[in-house]
């Protein structure tokens, strides 16, 4: 069946054409941080999975593919931070901006494998995007699932992402814990500052009964991994997603490979024993 | 068998062209690639081209959608990806193997790329039998034959004075009946057979490559690349592409266009960060790609053996040597 998948998900049949998609909310999340809210005309763009990813363009300066924080009725959410081009065109435009929009894209987390166990999520800065899709869909369905403890943090206060979820709305959960780190604090701060690594090592959660999903700078994940294998967490325990360059976001444009894998369609979610299984190279 | 005496291959072409838009092997500004067929065009069917037949498919450049973009609203329309029925005359075996390969690229996986099915649905592919395989070919190494191949909706062979027909599919089946009138029964003619004189060891190559993505060898390989990408261009199975867009005031039209692994662009994302900074894991992924990834994901080699970036590439880097190079390496140590 050609592009059935598309096609059941709500989006046009040529998958390399975006559709047309509005600005309809922007949420400043740190000085380099803005979460928008995306809707078409006819609602909602698609229905992604968690995990799974889109490409938004800026007509007409570019493309890139994002991972989608989360979703409402009408809407998608990109938590995007300001790095290149594109992203700062995004960030200069206002509400009621069109953009291109195509997707979803992806796997997604894989919901079997965390259904009806404990879930330790462990972000850095803005590498908690991609996980909060999958914490809000946990939240939402919540009987699905064990324990939820979120260990997070950023370079300062000021750089910490979805202080709203942080603080007010994922700490009145039933059975979920947040945690919150900074590597630097201010004058206001009184939580915890240092690593996330290190955090995460100072807590201990037990990998019994566990899947841990971890996103963040390269650097960080590096470090958190090998504090998750000291800890006694197993590669199948362990799932994290991963970024690359994008063009076409359906596997044919060649430069996301990792291996014989794309990233952009094979991923870009991974448990770490299907990563060990691959080339180093990303 | 059913063929056309060469002294009559014009008129033949000449009336298929009446029926389809024919493309046909030729010399072209200075080089040898499949053209429109029209009266006057030099045929070249004594050796392969110089160009691959995948821009019949695949164009070099290719337009996606027009986008308008005018203070805070946008616009998009797609731009059809419609094709007429073609012919492809003179594809030989090794560029219609390619063709498989992009088939699997392009049309599986979940997705359809339509801009690619719509032109290869709607091409019949008249494959041409080598008969004298340069020195640099090493198909038969590769699992084609050079003579003949079955995945052609009809296959031709050059014998001498005339080219003779096969029919391969129901397709070329049909296709030869319509055009049965310009065909003649040529008793006693018979299939040329042809053999490449390079013969490679490729047996277990792939499991070999997949312990040695971070042998030395590719400290060697790499050295004398200039990643230029002539090697991405010619070859016929290299599928990658960039999508960008030219704008002139308000409005602009989005494109793809071939792009290369050996560019340092091709991988380098806005932060900054590059998983491959540099030559060596370029070029090693270049290989790999064809080597050990196309098979694992396909099941078929990405390289077709016609020997293009052998003879083109400026500095000699030689996938037939490197293929010995990995032959030759010993795991153990």
């Amino acid at each position: 069946m050609p592009n059935q998948a598309l096609a059941e998900q709500g989006t046009v049949m040529n998958p390399l054409i975006p559709v047309v998609g509005k600005i309809i909310k922007i949420v400043e999340e740190t000085p380099d941080v803005k979460t928008f809210h995306v809707t078409t005309e006819n609602g909602k763009p698609f229905t992604p999975l968690p995990g799974q990813l889109a490409m938004v363009s800026m007509l007409p300066i570019g493309e890139a593919m994002f991972s989608i924080t989360s979703q409402g009725e009408n809407h998608l959410e990109f938590a995007i931070k300001k790095v290149g081009m594109l992203t700062e065109a995004l960030h200069e435009a206002a509400v009621g901006q069109q953009i291109g929009i195509r997707g979803p894209y992806g796997n997604g987390f894989p919901i079997e494998i965390c259904k009806g166990k404990d879930l330790l999520f462990i972000g850095g800065g803005i590498g908690l995007a991609p996980v909060r899709s999958l914490i809000n869909y946990c939240i939402a369905n919540r009987q699905d699932f064990g324990k939820l403890h979120v260990i997070y943090g950023a370079r300062s206060p000021q750089d910490l992402c979805f202080k709203d979820d942080l603080f007010e709305n994922w700490p009145k959960v039933m059975d979920m814990q947040v945690d919150v780190t900074v590597d630097k604090g201010d004058e206001n701060w009184s939580g915890n500052v240092g690593f996330v690594p290190a955090f995460l090592e100072q807590i201990n959660p037990s990998p019994e009964g566990k899947v841990a999903i971890t996103c963040g700078p390269p650097i960080m994940i590096k470090f958190v991994l090998q504090s998750l294998a000291k800890m006694g967490y197993t590669p199948e325990q362990i799932i994290t997603t991963l970024e690359m360059r994008m063009k076409c976001g359906i596997g044919k444009c060649g430069r996301c490979n990792i291996g014989s894998c794309y990233v952009c369609l094979d991923g870009p979610v991974f448990t770490l024993a299907q990563l060990n299984q691959m080339p180093n190279e990303y | 068998m059913l063929g056309v005496k060469k002294n009559n291959l014009n008129n033949f072409l000449e009336k298929i062209s009446s029926g389809y838009q024919l493309f046909v092997p030729a010399e072209v500004e200075g080089t040898t690639r499949f053209t429109a067929y029209q009266a006057g065009v030099q045929l070249a069917l004594e050796r392969n081209t110089v160009v691959p037949p995948k821009e019949l498919f695949f164009p070099q450049t290719e337009h996606m959608y027009c986008y308008k973009a005018h203070k805070q609203e946008a616009a998009v329309e797609e731009i059809a990806a419609a094709c007429e029925p073609r012919v492809l005359f003179g594809a030989r075996p090794c560029d219609v193997q390619s063709l498989a390969v992009l088939d699997d690229v392009f049309l599986t996986k979940g997705y359809e790329d339509l801009f690619y099915k719509n032109k290869r649905e709607n091409t019949l592919v008249i494959a041409l039998g080598c008969r004298k395989p340069e020195p640099t070919c090493f198909c038969s190494s590769l699992g084609v034959d050079p003579s003949g191949t079955e995945l052609a909706d009809v296959m031709a062979w050059d014998a001498g004075e005339a080219l003779v027909f096969e029919a391969k599919s129901d397709k070329g089946k049909k296709f030869l009946e319509e055009n049965s009138a310009q065909l003649e029964d040529l008793a006693g003619v018979t299939q040329p057979t042809a053999e490449c004189t390079m013969v490679l060891q490729v047996e277990g190559l792939t499991a070999k490559l997949q312990k040695m993505f971070e042998h030395s060898l590719w400290n060697e390989i790499c050295k004398k690349c200039l990643n230029c990408g002539t090697c991405t261009y010619l070859c016929p199975t290299c599928h990658c592409f960039d999508i960008q867009g030219k704008t002139r005031g308000e409005s602009g039209v989005k494109f793809r266009c071939w792009d290369s692994c050996m560019y340092q662009e091709y991988t380098l994302m806005a932060g900054g960060h590059n998983p491959r900074p540099s030559k060596k894991e370029r070029v090693r992924q270049r290989f790999l790609h064809k080597l050990q990834y196309i098979p694992e994901r396909y099941g078929k080699w990405g390289c077709v053996g016609c020997g293009r970036c052998v003879v083109k590439c400026p500095v000699n880097v030689d996938i037939t040597r490197i293929i010995k190079q990995i032959g030759e390496v010993s795991l153990d140590a």
